[in-house]
């Protein structure tokens, strides 16, 4: 799926450090590269990836975005279906690698593209209904793929409406595929009650979710031969939606810029002050000469002991 | 038949040689390209989508080359001998496209790539219409 472009040489004015992501058909542009839809029919490249897994599926190395293009803006020539169905890739994009992938959008939606004419699809109130036999991988995948259907609850876009009844083999409405949606618990004594799980809820324009009715009957005895029934108790629950956003955790390189450590020495100027000793003249000769003043002001006094 | 009627009729028969030269070259013009190339490049100037002028070009992986721009996508068409030929250097060609939305596709036997490396084609419409127009049948 990448294509690293390392080495290029002289084919032409690329960087060679982006990583090219493969692409084929229509498919939403990531919000982070200003959203919408890229209208490249055949395989093409970006250099951004292909981030929610879910929606899209390989072809050749290439990302097939098999969700609803109207969800994210797309304008062009649609066609609507209603529930499961497989999509035939290569007849698609018009390529020869026989590649049969499916959608798991529950309800009405759209794509870009019909199905090839075929059993395996009926027509009905201007809607595909996929009426043949899934294979198993399609059964084995499913529990997966549905969280698909999560990722459509909140977004706000106009949904196709489709009011009339499927038609006898619709994938939607065989027990084999439809996933229990409700777990009852065994009955107790005396009650009885019958829980029955319908097809996925594809009322347009409301969202996607599991409808659950569940209806309860209660047969009560007294005495002999008096039955008296009370009106079964139905009770419709409310649609269970789960909304499970995917966890996109976007590992960041970790670069470490190792900066060199400059260890700069600087010379260690030792300047050594000359020892300056003022020697200080010792004043000995004049305190002799106060001395021989201080002798001679003395008046003599020989003359008195004599 | 004397010499002044020899020379008329001398002249008469080179107009009308010239004249059949010109009508078959104003045809080839009108119709028919005169490589796989400008059959390219014909198809999108029909469509109002007229390329900038195409310059010779150097590639690893072809021979004769040339790029240019159409509606502000860069472009490139190389002719090769082959449909097959064309088409194996799709992967090659991707390398040219480099680090833009672009595609590498054949054509018959030319190879188109397109990159929209000033980002003028957000959408990719522009890059779909020139690949769709491009006609697909091995040149003759």
């Amino acid at each position: 799926m990448l294509v690293a472009l390392a080495a290029l040489g002289s084919a032409g004015p690329a960087d060679a450090a982006v990583k090219q992501v493969r692409y084929v058909g229509i498919h939403p542009i990531p919000a982070s590269e200003g959203g919408g839809i890229c209208y490249i029919e055949g395989p093409h490249v970006h250099i951004f990836e292909a981030s929610d897994r879910l929606q899209y599926r390989d072809h050749r190395g290439a990302n097939y975005f098999v969700g609803d293009p109207v969800a994210y803006g797309y304008d062009g020539q649609r066609y609507v279906y209603r529930g499961h169905h497989p999509i035939h890739v290569d007849a698609v994009v018009g390529d020869d690698v026989p590649d049969d992938e499916f959608c798991y959008i529950d309800g009405p939606h759209y794509h870009s593209f019909a199905p090839p004419e075929g059993p395996e699809f009926k027509v009905s109130g201007d809607a595909y209904f996929y009426v043949g036999d899934p294979p198993r991988a399609y059964v084995e995948a499913r529990p997966r793929m549905v969280r698909i259907n999560a990722e459509y609850q909140p977004l706000v876009y106009e949904r196709p409406v489709v009011t009339v009844d499927p038609p006898a083999g619709w994938i939607g409405a065989r027990a084999e595929f439809v996933t229990p949606a409700v777990v009852v618990e065994p009955p107790r004594a005396g009650v009885r009650v019958e829980a029955v799980a319908p097809e996925p809820s594809v009322r347009a324009g409301v969202g996607i979710g599991i409808g659950v009715g569940v209806a309860a009957g209660i047969g009560i005895g007294i005495g002999a031969g008096t039955v008296v029934r009370e009106r079964p108790v139905i009770v419709h629950e409310r649609p269970v939606i789960v909304h499970e956003r995917p966890v996109i955790v976007h590992e960041r390189p970790v670069i470490v810029h190792e900066r060199p450590v400059i260890v700069r020495e600087r010379p260690v100027v030792v300047r050594e002050r000359p020892v300056v000793v003022h020697e200080r003249p010792v004043v000995r000769e004049r305190v002799e000469v106060q001395h021989k003043t201080m002798v001679d002001d003395r008046p003599h006094a020989a003359g008195h002991h004599r | 038949m004397s010499a002044v009627t020899r020379t008329f009729m001398f002249m008469s028969a080179l107009a009308a040689a010239a004249a059949c030269t010109k009508a078959g070259e104003g045809d080839k013009a009108a119709g028919a390209a005169a490589s796989p190339r400008d059959a390219v490049l014909d198809a999108w100037k029909a469509n109002k989508l007229a390329p900038s002028a195409m310059a010779p070009a150097t590639v690893a992986f072809a021979k004769d080359c040339q790029a240019g721009s159409v509606a502000g996508i860069d472009a490139m068409l190389c002719s090769f001998a082959s449909v097959s030929e064309a088409k194996s250097a799709e992967d090659q060609g991707l390398a040219w496209v480099g680090s833009a939305t672009g595609a590498s596709q054949a054509r018959g036997q030319v190879l188109i790539m397109l990159a929209d490396r000033k980002k003028a084609d957000p959408s990719g419409r522009t890059i779909n219409q020139l690949l769709k127009l491009a006609p697909n049948e091995p040149f003759r």
